[in-house]
């Protein structure tokens, strides 16, 4: 299992997809902890305080994390299948233990590249909030999980970015939508995306932690099917 | 022990049949052959007691072990695919050395090298797969498969696409990993390469196992006619019509000449007989040559 994971790291760290992605993360990290230390008075004076330099973060993963995360582990696992260099794999290690580094691997990328997105802030806050940042890898990982999910039932990898793609654009517009909307399907939709769960938490501190729960189930679906498939 | 057991083993695709019901039984320590046409259903069935795709029905048991227990033996079993792709990014060396990592293996930077040499991979070993022939790749395919020194090693074509050198030495290989104690199951379309190489012969058809034995088995059961190829010392015209008259009970077809003769008779019992016809007639026998059919006539007969 974390043969797979670390190779699937390892390759995420590799590609230049990722290395854009992490740029640009990292860019928008430090240039809005930048633009925030020109506004610090009157955020501070709004009570936002040392979270205003998070917010920069927060901000583009809740509105680009879907597209992020799609655009590199859309064919985390529909790939290899596609090349058939799954058969390797599964003649090697079991089918659980494939699922499950594919999504570690691709969990430890995000968390080590978050990471570092927070810590570059540092310079800017002063301070390094864990909470901030379990917050934020939770977030991220419920989209590496649907991704896998995705990834796992969808067996072109051509398909899986196209519907990952839609997936990545209606996903923040519902989620934000059914915060403030009476439409019982918008609202019924909402309760799936972690947006309702990240609003409520100005309220509720430990709503965002319930959206670890749907990774897990993406992981367990994913696993129940992967098992089933013909490779 | 049985290597493999299957028992009624079906793969169906919709209404298509792919496997039907097949009930193979292959002993340990030998090298199994698999002949069919394309679309037989050879590489589907490997596919299955690899768990690489699920049975429709029937079951099976590899290294004794029913198919839910298939994951807990991974590490003694090898297996070539029979369309091998890999990481373009990789070379030879990292490939082997993560699919070792796979099984648990902790090999030597020195044995991984030593297994690409085996298949003659010695010049590539850093270069990435993205710059490999399709041969190189066969090549390698076979030596993810062995890396481990499995128990039971599955090659799916292992020589197609592979120039004849390799050719030669990827029997002489196969042959020395069988030595070892390796039961090999070969699927070929090759068939003079399962011939040369195998114990034991199954040839499935539509689906099905059509036959199943070894070679010696097989040319006896679809040994119609026995031709005996005779060279002997010159005959006169008056000994050639004896000799024919001799043998008219005996033989389905005679055709003496001067220095030679063919006869064809319905059983090997009458070979002697045909030796002492000519012993008795005091004809002196340089060579006598019994015909046996190829794999390659077992095959056209079972069409």
């Amino acid at each position: 299992m974390f043969t797979v994971a670390f190779r699937e790291f390892k390759s995420l760290f590799t590609s230049i997809r990722s290395g854009l992605i992490i740029a640009v993360l990292f860019g928008v990290t430090v240039g809005a902890a930048r633009l925030v230390r020109q506004f610090e008075a009157p955020l501070q004076d709004l009570g936002l305080g040392q979270d205003a330099y998070v917010m920069g973060l927060m901000l583009l993963l809740i509105l680009a994390a879907p597209l992020f995360v799609t655009s590199l582990s859309h064919n985390i696992v529909n790939k290899e299948m596609d090349t058939r260099t799954i058969r390797f794999l599964a003649t090697k290690t079991s089918r659980n233990h494939i699922i499950l580094g594919k999504f570690i691997g691709s969990f430890l990328f995000w968390a080590v590249c978050l990471t570092v997105a927070l810590l570059l802030i540092i310079p800017f806050s002063k301070s390094f909030s864990i909470l901030n940042l379990i917050q934020a890898i939770i977030f991220v990982s419920y989209f590496i999980g649907l991704t896998l999910f995705l990834s796992t039932v969808i067996p072109k990898p051509s398909l899986s970015m196209f519907l990952g793609i839609i997936i990545s654009v209606a996903l923040p517009v519902l989620g934000l939508w059914s915060t403030g909307t009476d439409n019982l399907f918008v609202k019924a939709i909402g309760y799936i995306t972690p947006y309702f769960y990240y609003i409520q938490e100005e309220t509720h501190s430990y709503y965002a932690y319930f959206v670890v729960l749907f990774p897990v189930l993406f992981i367990v679906l994913s696993l129940f099917i992967f098992r089933k498939r013909d490779l | 022990m049985e290597a493999l057991q299957t028992h009624q083993l079906t793969k169906t695709y919709g209404k298509k049949i792919v496997v039907d019901s097949v009930d193979l039984h292959i002993p340990e320590g030998t090298i199994f052959g698999f002949l069919g046409k394309n679309g037989a259903g050879k590489s589907t069935f490997i596919n299955m007691v690899t768990g690489l795709i699920k049975p429709s029905s029937g079951s099976f048991e590899v290294l004794g072990q029913p198919e839910k227990r298939l994951e807990s033996i991974q590490k003694e079993i090898g297996v070539l695919p029979d369309y091998s792709t890999f990481y373009d990014d990789l070379t030879a060396y990292h490939h082997l050395n993560y699919f070792q990592k796979l099984v648990k293996q902790s090999l030597s930077k020195q044995d991984i090298i030593h297994v690409l040499t085996q298949v003659g991979l010695e010049d590539a070993v850093h270069v990435k797969v993205k710059k490999y022939s399709f041969g190189m790749k066969k090549k390698l395919g076979i030596a993810q498969s062995i890396i481990h020194q499995p128990k039971l090693l599955f090659l799916d074509e292992p020589t197609s696409g592979v120039d004849a050198n390799a050719v030669l030495n990827i029997h002489a290989l196969i042959k020395e990993i069988a030595a070892q104690g390796t039961t090999i199951l070969l699927t070929s379309h090759n068939l003079n390469e399962v011939e040369k190489l195998c114990d034991e012969i199954a040839i499935m058809n539509k689906g099905s196992i059509q036959t199943q034995g070894t070679m010696k088995q097989l040319r006896e059961q679809y040994q119609q006619d026995i031709v005996i190829h005779i060279h002997h010392r010159s005959l006169s015209e008056k000994e050639q019509v004896h000799l024919q008259t001799s043998f008219t009970e005996l033989v389905e077809k005679i055709q003496i000449e001067e220095t030679s003769s063919e006869i064809i008779v319905a059983s090997k019992e009458y070979i002697p007989h045909v030796n002492k016809q000519f012993v008795r007639q005091d004809i002196d026998v340089f060579r006598l040559e019994v015909e046996e059919p190829s794999l390659e006539e077992i095959f056209l007969n079972l069409e």
